[in-house]
């Protein structure tokens, strides 16, 4: 096995270890599964159900909360208690490390977001349902989470309460900042997902508006994910690690 | 440990300094080394963990340069598959077991065989009978074998070790001195800190001594240590009856002063050694209950800062 597949498989190990897996699983399924059993007993449209829960919920509060627990304790917990040194002095360049890390991160967020989103909107649907919206929301989480994650491991190479920084992040600047000043959607990683989740749904007749076209969404994730991995990697081959 | 033919220095600093902010960690360092042990000695603070993370890559210099195999580390993390480094702390994964700990670092260096060259490692360390255990469980001692272990897996030419007997019992210790000595023997580049004289002595022929983050010495051990004997070391004893034992230690001919606080005192003597020796026999003699015998940092500071003076 390469060097840094074992890296990114001991990450994952790290990330997921123990009860924490299942912890994490079970809140974040429950608010997706339990209000998908009550809504298939009721007379409800269930696509329009499960993108609301989903633009409520997953979007504002569990995709942030989720990729951010994971990517700032992904690298920063091991600078934090001095364990990263096992993983640099080693014959492996810096990036390597950090791309493994925040590969374990991204992976470890959509193994606990995907499942638990697919299954809300079977059991809404009462059967696969609308195949393009469960499409978009499993692409748009994806999106976000890469973003998310580049913050999260970014942040966490740059100051000790990071998980603090990134939640004031999506809470104060996504919530309530963007709400008042649409044109903050520009930095914003929800905005982006959203575009994307419009983008895949164009035409599927539901009701999403959104402050940034697909194309822009798609360009500003990708710019957005890819400089904080950049300025990440300088970051952690410029820093001492104490 | 096979090692491997290095030209020239194996570690080369020149100049090398370090700060953060307004405190000066390490000034103007300049040594080389070459294979064989060195002890890396020098009292708490004296910038010897920084040191030894300059020449492993985990500080950057703020002037100067530290040369591994002639090249700066930063540059070239290939370096590492020629260095294992025992840094200081725990810095250790609890739930993983000796064996897996070891294993992962076997990995890390992409060895053909790390199942092999895990298990030769956890033998030479003693810790076959423990492979199977979690890291969490073990004793200190334990731990810092364990991570002796994942160091030495690769056969580094250059090994890098900061306070590594930390936790060990003296059995322990006396199994882990002889390993150094044969990887020493070995041809491999040892360079190992400590602040307690008596460990670097058993351990290394060759020392340097840091004081306020500067050379105060460097060069064979003994020749060092004549020097440092010319000042008295302070000796703390809490007895039972320290008065009485003063009594008796006064009279030794390597004691310079004793006073007496309560159930302790603080002998000041030319000779550590013919004090330890006497000290029981005196306690014995003199039906003394001995709680506790050190010797302090500040006395060995003081002793380093002698050195300084002398240069």
């Amino acid at each position: 096995m390469s060097k840094s597949l074992t890296l990114l498989r001991f990450s994952l190990g790290q990330l997921l270890a123990g009860r924490r897996l299942i912890i994490i699983a079970v809140l974040v399924a429950l608010p997706l599964v339990l209000p998908a059993v009550f809504a298939a007993r009721a007379d409800v449209d269930p696509a329009t159900f499960t993108l609301d829960l989903f633009r409520q919920l997953v979007l504002p509060v569990l995709l942030p909360v989720v990729a951010l627990t994971f990517s700032t304790s992904s690298l920063g917990s091991e600078l934090r208690d001095g364990t990263i040194t096992n993983l640099l002095l080693k014959p492996i360049p810096r990036p390597a490390v950090l791309g493994a890390k925040y590969l374990a991160a991204v992976l470890s967020s959509l193994l606990v977001l995907l499942p638990a989103e697919a299954v809300g909107h079977v059991v809404a649907a009462r059967g696969l349902g609308s195949t393009q919206l469960l499409g978009g929301m499993l692409l748009a989480t994806t999106v976000g989470a890469l973003a998310y994650c580049a913050l999260g491991v970014l942040l966490s190479l740059l100051m000790a309460r990071a998980l603090l920084v990134g939640l004031a992040y999506a809470l104060l600047w996504e919530g309530a900042v963007v709400s008042v000043a649409p044109s903050a959607s520009s930095l914003s990683i929800r905005g982006y997902t959203e575009g994307v989740l419009a983008a895949v749904l164009k035409g599927e007749g539901l009701d999403l508006t959104t402050r940034l076209g697909p194309v822009s969404a798609t360009v500003l994730a990708a710019v957005v994910t890819l400089a904080a991995l950049f300025l990440a990697v300088r970051r952690l081959e410029r820093m001492d690690i104490p | 440990m096979s090692g491997q033919p290095a030209a020239g220095a194996v570690v080369e600093l020149r100049r090398f300094s370090k700060w953060y902010g307004d405190v000066v960690a390490v000034a103007d360092l300049s040594f080389e080394l070459g294979p064989g042990v060195t002890g890396l000695l020098g009292p708490n603070g004296a910038g010897k963990t920084t040191t030894l993370k300059a020449i492993c890559g985990l500080l950057h210099p703020s002037q100067g340069e530290v040369l591994l195999f002639g090249r700066p580390i930063q540059r070239d993390p290939m370096l590492y598959r020629a260095i294992g480094v025992v840094p200081d702390g725990d810095r250790l994964y609890p739930r993983l077991t000796v064996r897996s700990y070891v294993r992962l670092h076997a990995d890390l260096q992409g060895l053909n065989d790390p199942g092999a060259a895990a298990e030769r490692a956890i033998a030479e360390v003693d810790m076959a009978p423990l492979a199977d255990r979690r890291l969490k469980g073990l004793s200190k001692g334990e731990r810092q074998r364990t991570k002796v272990a994942g160091a030495i897996v690769h056969q580094p030419a250059l090994l890098v070790l900061d306070e590594p007997m930390t936790g060990m019992d003296p059995g322990q210790r006396a199994r882990f001195i002889e390993l150094i000595r044969l990887i020493g023997a070995a041809g491999v580049t040892v360079l190992v800190s400590s602040h307690i004289l008596g460990e670097v002595e058993r351990l290394a022929s060759q020392i340097l001594v840091m004081v306020s983050g500067r050379l105060a010495a460097s060069g064979d051990f003994h020749a060092i240590r004549d020097l440092m004997a010319d000042q008295p070391r302070t000796v703390m004893v809490k007895a039972d009856d320290a008065r009485r034992l003063a009594a008796g230690l006064i009279a030794l001919p390597s004691t310079v002063a004793v006073e007496v606080d309560g159930d302790a005192l603080r002998a000041r003597t030319r000779s550590v050694d013919s004090f330890a020796t006497a000290l029981p026999r005196l306690a014995r003699d003199q039906g003394a209950s001995l709680r506790e015998v050190r010797t302090t940092d500040e006395s060995l500071e003081q002793v380093f800062r002698y050195l300084v003076g002398r240069r």
